[in-house]
């Protein structure tokens, strides 16, 4: 048993400190893990920068071949990168990964030759378009039609929360193409500017305008972008799920830095004339929630192990986001306690504490428990056949 | 990075999970609740033949020269199996401190009795105060020509009744910061004034009131410094911690299985009650907290092994898992319904200790205090 880091490991991780320490502002504060704080308008310019600064770096898909602009790194390379990232707060790594590893999966030489390279250059964005007003969890029940046209499919239809679709160029979008529900299933790569398409951005409830609804109405796409076979989206739905694997991980490395900043709040803010810091509740309660996000990042060095050692992570991931989810919300509401009268203040008042972050992931911590796979779906996976083997009737 | 365990901690917990099985069925768990002893010398002396009581110990001193990790893997058997007896007082409050600060004289004349089964030790902290803190150390000894006197009451010392050594936690000066004055003193058990009575407790283990009344201790007898007894204490403490979240951790585990395989056997409603979706996401809950916790004790143990600080993550897991087995254990409870609630069901025996090793050195409010310091708090 050894849980240190090679000394490779650790000069890269020093060299991702460096960069990021360059490429922020000195007070940045940080934004969650994905693309939702991105459409705010006054993150999305830092965050297209350094999507664009990940490819010139070649950190962009460190793991994939040469061949389609990338490193061949290890795994271990990409996740210290992705986490050290959502420790941060940085904004920029699109959802163009995970759709790109679809395509290594399942694409054609040609699907791949095209589509990816403009992703390691960091040029082009991407977004999911999986789920309906009426496939949420039940992600199998896709009602979108594909009909099959000449050398074309036609789509009709819509997709919903599809977060940053409004600033992405492709989306990839699973369609019915056969009323057999789990085998009816296949997968497009849509260029979001073909005729046909229509979009509403809907604001969440942070007030950020990120999730976009699609409108399909006669939209022809070519059959050359039909991802794997057809009536075979089921498994890249399936393959799909695993890649949100490290999502419960980015969560709880992003409730860290807002543990840290919660903490050095308490050093500095006096009340009844000594720090906060000092008030027995306060420390229990923030320890509390530091051995929470500990234990949670135990949890994410065993599934990095594990992940680096080709072994299932279907549980261990599941485990670490039901547990990550329910920790940043139970941080966030400790923070607006601990912030009092001061925690509700819009990031623009004069008065806010913290930058207004703890306004912020106060509710977008909702979310957390709900996308990339609900927690009650994550506990689905963990009682399941891959965990711990729980009978399905 | 690696978390698998070497082949040598793969064959240790392999052999003692069976040799555990064969000698420490639930019926002698029982039994030792109500023994006086509480444990079985024929045992111990087949332990001590096996290598396990000298296990950290250095081989010139008659142990086997392994790591704090190493003993962690064999606590994890222990407590999965609710092995009775001194183990954890004998070499992680007695012999391990004796190792750590004794004299070469001290550890040649009293190691290799350890390693051999020959004796049982324990450490005599708590007070009538109940807390781990400096300022409740009370018991006073005074020196007389070559010789300390100690006088007092200690309360909750595990295993006194049996012990052949007591290190006694006593202040030998007083001073304005509590964590001052205080000395550690390797007692004979044997010593004329000291008597123990057996406390009787919800988890059967045996917890004593030792009495010292003028218990004369030789100098050559005091454990490290005069009077700089309390930094060994707080080590000690990380140490039982760390001991007896291994011991939980295997208790911990043992649950979830035998809960799993209930749900997977049980029938109601004409199917079984692992099928139902709240029964599932209680067991998925269980094994997030089962597996988190597993990882940073061996996290904890590794850094101690490795002689790297971790007085924190020791803290986090003896914080974490204090709290996470009795939650564990509770929900087991709930979802066995009546049959566990029943004094045959080895469910019980788990319940009980997961409240008892929540409560011993330092529960989940004590070991946050320590984290919070920790984060600078």
């Amino acid at each position: 048993m050894d849980f240190r880091f090679t000394e490779e490991e650790e000069a890269f991780h020093k060299e991702v400190q460096a960069f990021i320490a360059e490429a922020v502002p000195p007070d940045w504060l940080g934004v969650d893990p994905g693309p939702e704080e991105e459409s705010r308008e006054e993150v999305y310019p830092l965050a297209v920068e350094m999507w664009h600064k990940f490819g010139a770096k070649g950190w962009i898909g460190l793991t994939w071949p040469k061949e389609y602009g990338g490193q061949g790194a290890s795994l271990w390379k990409e996740m210290a990168l992705l986490q050290e990232l959502a420790y941060r707060g940085v904004p920029g790594m699109d959802l163009a990964i995970a759709q790109a590893d679809l395509l290594l999966n399942f694409g054609t030489e040609e699907q791949k030759r095209r589509f990816i390279p403009p992703i390691t250059r960091g040029e082009v964005k991407w977004a999911i378009g999986m789920s309906e007003p009426n496939a949420g969890s039940d992600t199998f029940a896709v009602q979108l039609k594909a009909a099959e046209e000449g050398d074309c499919f036609v789509l009709n239809g819509q997709k919903i929360w599809s977060s940053g679709a409004h600033h992405a160029k492709y989306q990839v979008v699973y369609a019915r193409t056969d009323p057999n529900k789990q085998l009816g299933l296949s997968v497009f790569i849509v260029d979001l500017e073909s005729p046909g398409i229509t979009m509403r951005q809907i604001t969440q409830m942070t007030g950020i305008p990120a999730f976009c609804e699609v409108f399909f109405d006669n939209v022809r796409v070519p059959r050359e972008n039909l991802l794997g076979e057809k009536n075979g989206g089921w498994q890249i739905l399936l393959h799909a799920f695993g890649a949100e694997r490290t999502y419960g991980l980015f969560i709880i490395y992003n409730t860290k830095r807002y543990l840290e900043q919660l903490v050095q709040y308490c050093q500095e803010t006096e009340v009844n004339g000594q720090p906060l810091a000092k008030d027995p509740l306060i420390r229990n309660r923030l320890a509390q929630l530091a051995i929470e996000i500990e234990v949670g990042l135990n949890l994410g060095h065993e599934l990095n192990w594990m992940a680096t050692r080709g072994i299932s992570t279907v549980k261990a991931s599941s485990q670490i986001k039901v547990h990550g989810a329910a920790v940043a919300q139970r941080l966030a509401n400790l923070g607006q306690q601990i912030l009092g009268l001061y925690g509700p203040l819009n990031e623009d008042s004069k008065w806010v504490k913290l930058g207004g972050r703890l306004r912020h992931t106060y509710l977008s911590a909702v979310a957390f428990s709900m996308a990339g796979g609900t927690s009650e779906t994550s506990r689905n996976h963990i009682a399941g056949r891959f965990g711990l083997g729980l009978p399905r009737k | 990075m690696d978390l698998s365990f070497s082949e040598e901690q793969e064959m240790l917990w392999k052999s003692a999970r069976d040799f555990l099985a064969n000698k420490c069925p639930k019926t002698l768990v029982r039994q030792m609740e109500e023994d006086a002893k509480g444990y079985v010398p024929q045992l111990w002396k087949e332990m001590a033949d096996l290598g396990w009581i000298g296990l950290p110990f250095p081989e010139k001193y008659g142990g086997g020269g392994f790591s704090f990790l190493d003993l962690v893997v064999l606590l994890e058997e222990m407590g999965r199996a609710c092995l009775p007896g001194p183990f954890l007082s004998t070499v992680v409050l007695g012999g391990l401190p004796i190792l750590e600060w004794g004299t070469e004289e001290q550890k040649q004349n009293i190691l290799p009795k350890i390693c051999k089964g020959n004796a049982i030790l324990t450490l005599a902290l708590t007070e009538p105060s109940a807390r781990y803190d400096a300022a409740s150390i009370q018991v006073k000894a005074t020196t007389e020509g070559d010789n300390y006197v100690i006088s007092g009451t200690k309360l909750f010392v595990h295993d006194a009744h049996i012990a052949d050594y007591i290190i006694v936690v006593a202040r030998t000066a007083k001073r304005a910061d509590p964590e001052k004055g205080i000395t550690l003193f390797i007692v004979d058990g044997k010593s004329p004034g000291i008597s123990t009575f057996v406390l009787r407790t919800m988890a059967g283990d045996k917890q004593c009131e030792l009495t010292m009344d003028k218990v004369r201790v030789p100098k050559a007898n005091i454990l490290g410094k005069v009077n700089q007894g309390w930094g060994m204490v707080k080590k000690i403490i990380e140490w039982a911690a760390l001991a007896k979240s291994a011991e939980m951790m295997g208790g911990a585990q043992q649950v979830l299985e035998m809960t799993i395989q209930y749900a997977k056997e049980r029938v109601q409603f004409d199917r079984p009650i692992g099928s139902f979706q709240i029964i599932q996401h209680y067991l998925a809950d269980m094994s997030i907290d089962v597996d988190s916790s597993r990882v940073s004790l061996h996290k904890a143990a590794w850094m101690l092994s490795e002689g790297i600080p971790c007085t924190k993550e020791i803290s986090v897991i003896k914080g974490w898992i204090s709290e996470a087995y009795r939650r564990v254990a509770a929900q087991a409870h709930q979802i066995h319904g009546a049959i566990g609630f029943t004094k045959d069901h080895d469910l019980e025996l788990y319940f009980r200790r997961a409240k008892a090793g929540e409560l011993f050195f330092g529960d989940a409010d004590f070991h946050r205090e320590i984290v919070a310091q920790q984060l600078g708090l």
